[in-house]
């Protein structure tokens, strides 16, 4: 608090070459809008006491953890509950909600009946967890004469609603990820959750990012322009390099290369030629008043205490099986998990299943909050071999890409060094002389899956088929159970594999041998991130940015967003595809924050019942430039670079060029979301 | 108090049903749900905007249309020959389930995410790929028409740019569809 005061006494009185903003910027409530409403469906079956559920949620454990908890304090017995959790959608908002537990209460008194519970729209609109308003007031100051960012005070609040759900996250999240792209050597950042009666508001894409990286980068186009510099000029020279720290003092993870991202739009025609174009349009359009805008963030993903279980298996005759503790949620990562399982094994996963709870194979215990708890506490917990900070994480926090990754490549990675390679090495050592394997150096790094199956410099290929039945031959490995663990770093373990000792980063860990049952392998010693890494909040970044060209029409004050470009940076793609389907789906979903959707938080709000999507407006395909928006995406540093999780950044910096091109266009400057036709005419009359 | 009743004979997917007793006013797509186990049409907002419960009924006149299923009764369809997401792809003799063009060219193309709104844009695309069929359209006006034939349907999950993407793939891979330059 004393450092706190210091700088809010450089910000009131600043030296001279200071220039201190202050600007203050709210945003909107919103609904997720998940096209499947909450809903579940449920059968209590009396004779056996079983209750039967089928939930779609992001966070099967945690129904598959709690649903026991709320019947046992019922009047009527459930010995055994069985869980479907299934494929959904949700955006944030069905994780860590309340509908899969209605269902439940319905299905005990249906009777003997199955009980569907489904919202229809109004209720959705009435009852799902929505995203928070935010209202933000920003202090930062630059010198003048370098044009270098100096000091950041930001104090915000959120609107949480009537029942706390992520508030106090949401809030903490926003609060760290408020600096954006930028290096400030002092800064200052606090955050309050706000009850209310508002609807409860809770995890939503962008997870409080969206709105405190939005604004910034909002004022960041207005203090360029009062520096007279070029918004994008001036971002460069304050962007936070690789090496560099936080906000929260914590040097992210590897290369950040959101400089590049900044001086790849720096030389994009959208931005170069905008003065240019603007003259032709409005000539040629004299009722219409074009911009352009940019905007570019980097967020994090994950939460600091990410964890997941992943199984795989290898049967004799060269088929993979996949199981998973993550939940499909129409990001596609049940295609990628399985895609992965090729590095290692040279193939696809020929059968997946995900949102498995079921973890006998693999028993993990908790106890304690991974968050908060002390450094003793932790020492003293993982003195059993079986625990861990953190059981198993929903699918949040666009966790797949890399965290959900991580269990998956090492378990396949586990089968390959264990099962499949000694396998090889085997049959091509085998005969006179030591084979064909003894003319040459044959190294495990020279291992390459090619077409028909595994080489090694120049080693004969043999085809997954044959590993695998000359694996069960040996009683080689050939499944492998995993329990990870990542607090802005991974957990590490030692186990006794063979004949070695070997660390690798999972704290949980069962394998199977040939065709006989999985074993537990106790972990000699464990390596947890130090409780202290909490205070780092972020590590993992994925950069943005958003090139933006609109039309304003002045008599009406619409909005027409002629393209966009973008250009990310997220390490190397696992499916091209489902990376380019995130980025223009997110672009959507921002367009929508930025332009179009809005909700009164209380009396006229969605809770009165009578909303739904005649007066809220979801973006159409007319209203994000289908055909002619593109994408760059950087290229990896090399094939060694991880996937990095980009479902939820890619929704943010097109909030803010629009903004900032809506400004190019009028120069009126909007601080309050969403910018609608009506706001724009009040400005332009 | 009963629920009163009224008989429906439709034909769904080449499938005679019927007469069935089905309550008066009850809406298409909980008689598709509930009677005849048909869930592929899905209730999105129940009033006829975001149309992820399309159905295309087929006329005797050979004209098609889509229709919203959460806002139009049940017994509009009676005598009705009607087509769900269900009766799109084919099997053949040995099972094998083939996929229409466009379930193909989406799947291809990644273009669905949650998929709750895929219904709704196969049967759209479809109906929009059988009118060029018998109305071809210069080349030029292809983006322009696919717009008009699908911007009813929302997506919230993918931005539309891979759904219009994969319509126009299918519509130039299709021979026909697109007129000639003179």
């Amino acid at each position: 608090m004393f450092y706190a005061g210091e700088m809010a006494d450089q910000l009131k009185s600043p030296p001279p070459e200071w220039m201190v903003m202050s600007r203050r910027y709210t945003t909107q409530s919103v609904d997720t809008s998940a096209l499947e409403p909450d809903n579940a469906n449920g059968w209590y079956d009396a004779t056996t006491q079983t209750l039967h559920m089928v939930v779609p949620t992001q966070s099967p454990q945690e129904v598959a953890q709690e649903m026991p908890v709320m019947m046992a304090k019922g009047h009527r017995t459930v010995k055994t509950l069985i869980l479907h959790p299934c494929y959904t959608v949700g955006y944030g908002s069905k994780d860590h909600y309340n509908f899969p537990y209605y269902g439940a209460v319905a299905a005990m008194y249906g009777e003997g009946t199955p009980v569907r519970l489904a919202n229809d729209r109004f209720e959705q609109f009435q009852s799902s967890l929505k995203r928070h308003a935010f209202d933000m007031n920003y202090d930062i100051a630059v010198n003048r004469d370098t044009g270098m960012l100096q000091s950041f005070h930001a104090a915000m609040t959120a609107d949480g609603g009537g029942r706390s759900n992520f508030t106090p996250s949401v809030v903490m999240v926003g609060a760290t990820a408020a600096q954006s792209i930028y290096y400030f050597p002092k800064s200052d950042l606090s955050a309050v959750g706000l009850a209310s009666r508002a609807l409860d508001a809770g995890s939503a894409r962008g997870y409080g990012t969206l709105q405190s990286m939005a604004a910034t980068e909002m004022m960041m186009d207005e203090m360029a322009a009062e520096l007279k510099l070029d918004p994008i000029a001036f971002r460069l020279r304050n962007v936070l390099k690789s090496g560099m720290k936080n906000t929260q003092g914590a040097i992210p993870a590897g290369a950040i290369r959101a400089d590049e991202v900044l001086e790849k739009a720096a030389v994009h025609p959208m931005w170069t030629e905008r003065q240019k174009r603007k003259s032709e349009y409005e000539s040629q359009y004299p009722g219409k008043r074009y911009g352009v805008g940019f905007g570019c963030v980097q967020k994090d993903f994950g939460t600091g205490a990410e964890t997941s279980f992943a199984r795989v298996e290898l049967s004799e005759n060269g088929q993979i099986s996949l199981w998973h503790s993550g939940a499909e949620m129409g990001t596609g990562m049940s295609t990628s998990q399985s895609v992965l399982c090729a590095e290692w094994l040279g193939k696809p996963a020929d059968e997946a299943h995900f949102s498995v709870t079921d973890w006998s194979v693999l028993p993990v215990e908790t106890s304690g909050d991974p968050y908060i708890m002390s450094q003793e506490e932790q020492d003293k917990l993982q003195t059993n071999p079986r625990w861990s900070p953190s059981y198993c994480s929903p699918s949040s926090a666009s966790n797949s890409a890399y965290y959900f990754s991580h269990s998956t490549r090492e378990a396949a990675r586990l089968i390959f060094e264990h099962g499949l390679w000694p396998a090889a090495l085997a049959i091509w050592q085998t005969g006179i002389g030591g084979g064909q394997a003894a003319p040459y150096i044959v190294r495990k790094e020279d291992a390459r899956w090619v077409d028909g199956g595994l080489t090694a410099n120049g080693m004969q290929i043999l085809s997954l088929e044959i590993l695998a039945k000359k694996a069960y031959a040996m009683g080689g490995l050939t499944g492998a159970a995993v329990h990870v663990f990542n607090r802005w770093q991974w957990a590490e373990a030692d186990f006794t594999l063979g004949n070695s000792r070997q660390r690798i980063p999972v704290d949980g860990l069962s394998v199977r041998s040939g065709a006989g049952e999985f074993k537990t392998l106790a972990r000699d010693s464990v390596f947890y991130p130090p409780t202290q890494r909490n205070n780092a909040s972020v590590t993992y970044y994925s950069a943005v940015g958003t090139l933006a060209e609109v039309a304003v029409d002045i008599a009406t004050g619409k909005v027409e967003l002629l393209n966009h470009h973008s250009i990310m940076e997220c390490g190397n793609l696992i499916v091209p595809e489902l990376v380019s389907g995130q980025l223009q789906g997110g672009l959507a979903m921002g367009i929508g924050h930025a332009l179009h959707e809005y909700l009164p938080l209380y009396e006229d709000g969605p809770g009165d019942g009578t909303w739904n999507f005649n007066r809220y407006h979801l973006p159409r395909a007319s209203d994000v430039a289908v055909w002619k928006q593109t994408s760059d995406i950087l290229p990896a540093l090399s094939e060694t670079d991880p996937p990095k999780g980009m479902a939820e950044v890619v929704m943010i910096p097109v909030v803010a060029a629009l903004v900032n091109a809506i400004a190019h266009a009028t120069g009126h400057r909007f601080r309050d979301l969403p910018v609608r036709a009506e706001n724009i005419r009040e400005v332009l009359q | 108090m009963s629920i009163k009743t009224q008989p429906l004979s439709l034909t769904i997917n080449n499938q005679h049903y019927g007469p069935l007793e089905v309550p008066e006013g009850l809406m298409m797509i909980d008689f598709l749900h509930e009677y005849v186990a048909l869930t592929g049409c899905r209730l999105g907002c129940g009033q006829g905007i975001c149309h992820a419960c399309v159905a295309i009924v087929d006329h005797d006149s050979g004209t098609s249309e889509e229709v919203r299923t959460c806002i139009t009764g049940a017994h509009f369809f009676n005598g009705k020959k009607v087509r769900t997401v269900e009766g799109l792809a084919k099997t053949d003799d040995n099972g094998e389930v083939q996929l229409s063009p466009v379930q193909q060219a989406f799947l291809e193309h990644y273009s669905f995410q949650c998929g709750y709104c895929t219904p709704g844009f196969v049967n759209a695309a479809t109906l929009f790929v059988e009118r060029l069929a018998k109305h071809p359209i210069p080349l030029v006006d292809l983006e322009g028409a696919i717009e008009k034939a699908l911007e009813n349907h929302i997506c919230r999950c993918t931005g539309y740019v891979r759904y219009y993407q994969a319509v126009r793939d299918v519509v130039l891979k299709t021979p026909g569809l697109i007129k000639e330059p003179v």
